[in-house]
């Protein structure tokens, strides 16, 4: 945490560099992008299930699903795309420096961020969640708070983990671990009653696990993931945001809800025909 | 955890993680070669180039030694792209580290040379040698056997300071440790596998050094 937050200041330093020394754009990045014939994305290649790397090396994930209906908006082909590897660190320093036309890299929307880079629409609510074992004396959330202090989470090492687990669990007990498979690990093996991260993570776990572990029934901890691109570029914006949009309500709809389901495993009810959804 | 089951997951992942490899050693391998020549005429200016080239190749040593590898990874990606000149992220980050390198390098020749006695380059001069010859037949040879043991060190260091590439997006062995840790949830594993194989490269540069140290070494 500490580390990563100095490298981001380092890079983030850089960075403003380019900013000041950028001449004034006439032409709009959308025109930019069809000219070439391709788009540039940047996202990362280590965190599943939203940008990782298939057994046969292979970009896949849901960001990366979210470029592609970019890609296919743009030249009705979802393949036409390059993904540039970045760390989480350089998402909006690449983005700032041109190296990227977008970035699709489960960004949480912060206003300070807003500062920086101009989002796009939301296209997922991440949130904290509850996982236990398939045949846990507990049956979900309501359980786990009423057993109070006799309850062990397993949660990733943060600053603010311990706080974060009592703000839906003030009792339970916390152990924080280096990694995410370490705290599965506690939860496989009985040294924790559930396990407490990203709900993302925990449905894509329970999609390659089936059967083995369930949903504590509740979330906590909003966060809203958008794209990204440059500031000062409302045209590009605009074209990107109606391609997310229509993937979410209109004609792309089945192409975003088969990745939905591919990489959390739930399966989304098409949007009500009629009176569009976003009235209501 | 089944050291079987490791095996065949590492088999599985063998294309990644040999990518991974071949990009870490391609990148070493390059960042040590230049940093080694751009080191030694570093050194020699050092050494003995006239006193306003001595001051500035000082400036540019002290400089760049006193900066954190990673400062230098991002200049190279993100402040060179500002003036014009846009690398991809291999090409900046084996910029960074042989520049890096050649600081080192060349801090190690001048250390070397300076150790030699300045009788040997009288010598060298009173038998009609000129500075080129002189360096090549009287100074080189010895300063070498004196540079070796650091230069080893600092090659071993290169390796290792390339895994800070993978911040800016080389895939690396470091990175393609972490992708695949991200789809099999091994962390351990897949990090002390990681381990070894740098271990093993670091190993191999240090037979190296031994193997050239043997051949220069002064027959007794």
């Amino acid at each position: 945490m500490t580390s990563n937050s100095i490298i981001a200041a380092a890079i983030a330093a850089f960075a403003v560099l380019p900013i000041t020394a950028q001449a004034q754009e006439t032409k709009s990045k959308l025109d930019e992008v069809l000219a070439r014939g391709h788009l540039v994305m940047g996202t990362g290649s280590t965190n599943a299930p939203w940008h990782f790397k298939s057994v046969d090396d292979k970009l896949q994930g849901f960001d990366i699903d979210m470029g592609r209906i970019v890609a296919k908006a743009l030249f009705g082909d979802p393949d036409k795309i390059e993904f540039v590897n970045q760390s989480s660190d350089a998402r909006i320093p690449n983005i700032t420096t041109n190296k990227v036309d977008i970035t699709c890299q489960f960004m949480t929307v912060t206003g300070e961020r807003a500062q920086q880079i101009a989002f796009t629409i939301p296209y997922y609510r991440e949130g904290v969640g509850l996982m236990l074992k398939a045949d846990s004396q507990y049956a979900d959330y309501n359980a786990l708070k009423e057993a109070g202090s006799s309850v062990t989470i397993s949660v990733l090492q943060n600053v603010y983990a311990e706080d974060m687990v009592h703000a839906a669990l003030p009792e339970a007990k916390v152990d924080q671990y280096d990694s995410v498979d370490l705290i599965y690990q506690a939860l496989e093996s009985g040294r924790s009653d559930a396990a407490a991260t990203d709900q993302s993570s925990l449905a894509w776990y329970m999609t390659q696990n089936p059967g083995r572990y369930k949903d504590g029934g509740y979330g906590w901890n909003p966060q809203t993931y958008a794209c990204g691109v440059k500031r000062g570029d409302q045209d590009w914006l605009n074209f990107v945001n109606t391609a997310l949009h229509e993937a979410m309500t209109g004609v792309e709809f089945d192409f975003y809800a088969k990745s939905f389901k591919t990489w959390f495993g739930k399966d989304l009810t098409p949007p009500q025909i009629g009176f569009p959804v976003e009235y209501k | 955890m089944d050291i079987m089951h490791f095996l065949d997951i590492i088999w599985l992942a063998r294309m990644p993680i040999l990518k991974g490899l071949g990009v870490t050693i391609s990148i070493s391998l390059l960042a040590i070669c230049a940093g080694t020549v751009l080191g030694v005429f570093v050194g020699l200016a050092l050494t003995y180039g006239i006193r306003p080239l001595r001051w500035i190749v000082r400036g540019y040593t002290d400089f760049i030694r006193g900066t954190p590898v990673l400062v230098l990874v991002l200049a190279s990606y993100y402040v060179l792209s500002t003036v014009g000149l846009q690398l991809g992220p291999f090409q900046a980050g084996v910029l960074a580290l042989a520049v890096f390198c050649s600081s080192h390098v060349g801090e190690i020749v001048r250390g070397a040379l300076q150790s030699i006695p300045t009788g040997q380059t009288e010598a060298a001069k009173a038998i009609g040698l000129t500075f080129p010859q002189t360096f090549a037949y009287v100074l080189g040879p010895q300063a070498l056997r004196h540079a070796l043991p650091a230069w080893v060190n600092t090659a071993a260091e290169m390796v290792k300071a390339s895994t800070l590439l993978s911040i800016i997006g080389v895939a690396e062995l470091l990175l393609r440790t972490q992708e695949l840790i991200s789809r099999t949830f091994m962390s351990l594993e897949f990090y002390f596998f990681a381990g070894l194989l740098y271990f093993i490269i670091n190993y191999a540069i240090e037979r190296f050094g031994r193997y050239v140290e043997r051949k220069t070494a002064v027959p007794t």
